[in-house]
């Protein structure tokens, strides 16, 4: 039988995913570094490992992300949002509007019935609007990534920062940690800093429900509660950062079968 | 930066003190100002009017006035260069293009909502290359194939030009590239406001002589830069004090809002 690899090397985090027969066999996440060639090698071989395969069962690998295009091993590279559509589709094929916040950039995508992106806007000239915002400030106040969402949500009082750089947002939370602000109340400010931005990308396109997340962003409950108060109630797969690998394994296999 | 310059009636600087700002000085502009008149060798009772400027202007307890920064840049650069028509003002947080006639504004922009093209991307850039803030304008100079840099937000410019350094491209390349996305930013910025030729640069980054090189290559025009270019909104502000004061005298009223005491500001935690 014949399996298919989809690999997602993101600007933080690379993803993968083997799929055979429309079902997922196994799937790897590590950090990405500063040498996406290894990344994208080592990624294949764990993929391999854990799926219990040899070089040679595995029929066609795509990829995608941040640091595609370098990948030696590649049958072809597919643009981030295609595969984020296939990927959203496979798992909420109702969903007609996809926000995906990834670490240097966010996009809103709308789709059509069978899945494909019809309209989109994107965010990534301003690291205001991704998920880098939440790392930098995440950074100044030394919490780990993965527990600022729910401290957030712990806040009364949320802070306003004035502007949408995440720059200046830094020397902001700097000054208010020096003020006595708490970190939940700081946090919940940064939070809907980039929850305002990404509505703002929501808006380009247009609403159309229902909306799924995707990417790294649609593990923080922080966010997905901010976005809810703006009015977008979300759909939030089991891995949201998979997401994209998952959808380049399914478009490998759909072009074997052509 | 907090600047403090104290002007006597022939408009001859007796003091010019630069302290650093930071979180906790903002509300010891008194302190500042202590040195100040120290350097003049004056009481503070001898000084006739006191104007606040700047974004900290309203933490000056014991200023008589507050006059906005771009009514102090646009007075204190006509008074460096009477003809100036455009200046340009980079400032650690913001960038400004004022449009003068005769010492008055008459149009501005402004950019304080983003750090690329401000001073602070000069030193978080500055920051990553691990040199010096006041050595890049000398290094940028030996650059003769300067880096194109792709990246507007700061974050993502680090990024690159981290990337850029640990492909092997020599610093001065990287910094040079720096300094014309600088550059092409803000002359992008204040192109609708552009007269003539007589443009000055002032500010912080003014200082930085790879910035005015790659300005002017931009503009496409020589650009004046100011002996003290930190100073042009505190002398500006100084001269519109010795105005305001010359007005009151002649309608023989006090413009001096009470007893002189250096305060420190006291509505901050």
């Amino acid at each position: 039988m014949a399996w298919f690899i989809g690999i997602d090397i993101g600007s933080g985090t690379s993803k993968g995913v083997i799929t055979g027969d429309g079902e997922i066999k196994a799937y790897h996440l590590l950090a990405s570094g500063v040498n996406y060639r290894m990344a994208a090698q080592k990624l294949k071989e764990e993929l391999k490992a854990k799926a219990g395969l040899s070089e040679e069962n595995v029929a066609s690998i795509v990829t995608t992300g941040h640091g595609d295009g370098i990948i030696p091993f590649s049958n072809q590279h597919v643009a981030d949002m295609r595969c984020c559509a296939k990927g959203i589709n496979r798992i909420f094929p109702s969903a007609r509007t996809v926000i995906d916040v990834q670490g240097q950039s966010s996009q809103v995508m709308q789709l059509d019935d069978s899945g494909q992106v019809i309209d989109f806007a994107i965010s990534e000239i301003c690291a205001g609007g991704s998920g880098r915002f939440l790392e930098i400030i995440a950074n100044v106040l030394q919490l780990e990534l993965e527990d600022i969402g729910p401290l957030s949500l712990e806040s009364e009082n949320p802070v306003t920062f004035t502007t949408g750089c995440a720059v200046f947002g830094e020397s902001e939370a700097i000054s208010r940690v020096s003020e006595g602000i708490s970190k939940e109340d700081i946090l919940a400010g940064v939070h809907k800093a980039l929850a305002g931005a990404v509505f703002a990308l929501v808006n380009k396109v247009g609403l159309k429900e229902p909306c799924a997340i995707s990417g790294g962003g649609g593990l923080n409950i922080g966010l997905i509660k901010r976005l809810n108060e703006l009015g977008v109630q979300l759909l939030v797969p089991p891995q949201p950062q998979l997401i994209n690998a998952l959808g380049a394994a399914i478009i490998a296999e759909e072009q074997a079968v052509q | 930066m907090t600047k403090v310059v104290i002007l006597d009636s022939d408009e001859k600087i007796l003091a010019s003190v630069i302290n650093h700002t930071g979180a906790e000085h903002r509300r010891l502009a008194n302190k500042v100002m202590e040195e100040a008149l120290e350097q003049a060798g004056l009481s503070f009772d001898e000084i006739s009017c006191v104007i606040a400027t700047g974004y900290g202007r309203i933490t000056v307890p014991f200023a008589d006035r507050q006059i906005t920064e771009l009514t102090c840049h646009a007075r204190g650069v006509s008074s460096f260069f009477p003809d100036v028509t455009l200046a340009i003002d980079i400032g650690g947080q913001d960038v400004k293009g004022l449009k003068i006639k005769d010492g008055r504004l008459l149009d501005f922009t402004i950019s304080d909502k983003c750090a690329a093209g401000t001073g602070r991307f000069l030193e978080i850039i500055a920051d990553a290359l691990g040199i010096k803030l006041e050595d890049l304008g000398d290094i940028s100079l030996k650059s003769s194939n300067k880096v194109s840099i792709s990246s507007t937000c700061t974050v993502f410019a680090r990024q690159e030009v981290i990337s850029r350094l640990s492909e092997g491209t020599p610093l001065e390349d990287i910094v040079a590239g720096i300094h014309d996305a600088i550059a092409s930013r803000v002359a992008r910025m204040v192109e609708r406001l552009r007269v003539g030729p007589d443009i000055l640069f002032t500010g912080g980054v003014a200082k930085n002589i790879g910035v005015v090189r790659a300005l002017e290559a931009n503009l496409g025009c020589e650009v004046l830069v100011p002996e003290e270019p930190l100073l042009s909104g505190a002398i500006g502000a100084a001269l519109l004090g010795k105005e305001i004061t010359l007005k009151a005298l002649a309608n023989g009223e006090s413009i001096r809002k009470g007893e002189r005491r250096l305060d420190e500001a006291t509505f901050f935690k």
